[in-house]
């Protein structure tokens, strides 16, 4: 083999190797937005069961601070500029608009804790669609295949 | 008058009602067991939700620990296992067998109650930690605390 085709061949195996390490970057932080996202409809799921008499409601005020401390992660998750999963690239795109609502999905989600806290189920049931998760799916999430 | 007419009337009345209550039973019989599934399927339903939950959140900060994504949300993730690790032994008081669960969640009963009060508190503490001297400092409690797969060998089924 030539130290020409030898050369080229390391070249090439590096650029492959670099290729393959900058999808596997991607895709940790397609995996890691996923499970603050995930995190949040199986708490809100669990919320759901308990407002429809389907799950004890012991632990109702806690399911809402678990979201509440979800929600404040979530902006950190999606800054990394990479489309993929279920995330619109519109998300970057409208940046200014997608973290001003994830913002707002943070500031809601501690008052709805706040609510939980002290008036539990009832006080805090009819303001669970303050969160507007649909608002914000509707614009910037895939619909499930 | 004769009395006659009357008895045979309530006796057609009592009759008809009996008929009518043994219709109802016969509807609501085979209604009970499945009113009994979906009360299982909730409890199965919610319990998987917060085992969900410990899972992605763990996956999370199993991530930063690996430093494959930034450590900003570190704090946050611990305090997010802490609150879910405290509403896990309410979920399984329920005796309803399925999901992942093995019967031997109920029959060591004593055993399991144990293993999540002692993972609520271990975790409550590495959050204490983390919140109050950071997140490197509490690096020792969170995997003191995060003992997941010892109690899933135990008394959770293997995927098939």
């Amino acid at each position: 083999m030539s130290l020409k085709m030898f050369s080229f061949l390391i070249v090439m195996s590096a650029a492959a190797l670099g290729a393959t390490g900058a999808r596997a970057e991607d895709q940790d932080d397609i995996d890691y937005r996923q499970h603050i996202m995930t995190t949040m409809d199986e708490q809100l799921a669990a919320i759901q069961q308990i407002v429809h008499n389907k799950a004890p409601a012991d632990n109702f005020a806690t399911h809402v601070q678990i979201v509440a401390v979800t929600a404040a992660t979530a902006k950190a998750a999606f800054t990394p500029k990479v489309p993929g999963g279920r995330a619109k690239p519109e998300v970057w795109a409208k940046w200014a608009d997608f973290s001003k609502r994830l913002d707002e999905l943070a500031a809601a989600a501690t008052a709805l804790a706040k609510t939980a806290k002290e008036g539990g189920v009832q006080a805090t049931a009819p303001k669970l669609d303050t969160l507007k998760c649909d608002g914000c799916h509707d614009v910037y999430r895939e619909k499930e295949k | 008058m004769s009395t006659r007419p009357a008895i045979a009337n309530r006796a057609t009345r009592t009759g008809g009602i009996r008929q009518h209550l043994f219709a109802v039973g016969l509807i609501l019989v085979p209604l009970c067991p499945l009113t009994v599934h979906a009360a299982d399927k909730d409890v199965i339903e919610y319990r998987t939700h917060i085992m969900h939950t410990l899972n992605e959140q763990s996956a999370a900060l199993g991530q930063i620990l690996s430093a494959s994504v930034p450590d900003a949300n570190a704090q946050a993730h611990l305090e997010a296992i802490a609150l879910t690790a405290s509403t896990a032994l309410k979920a399984f008081e329920p005796k309803v067998a399925g999901g992942e669960s093995k019967a031997t969640v109920w029959s060591n009963w004593a055993d399991f109650s144990k293993r999540m009060n002692d993972f609520a508190r271990l975790t409550r503490e590495a959050a204490k930690m983390a919140k109050e001297k950071g997140f490197t400092a509490a690096g020792p409690s969170v995997i003191d605390a995060l003992t997941c797969k010892q109690c899933h060998d135990v008394y959770r089924e293997e995927k098939k």
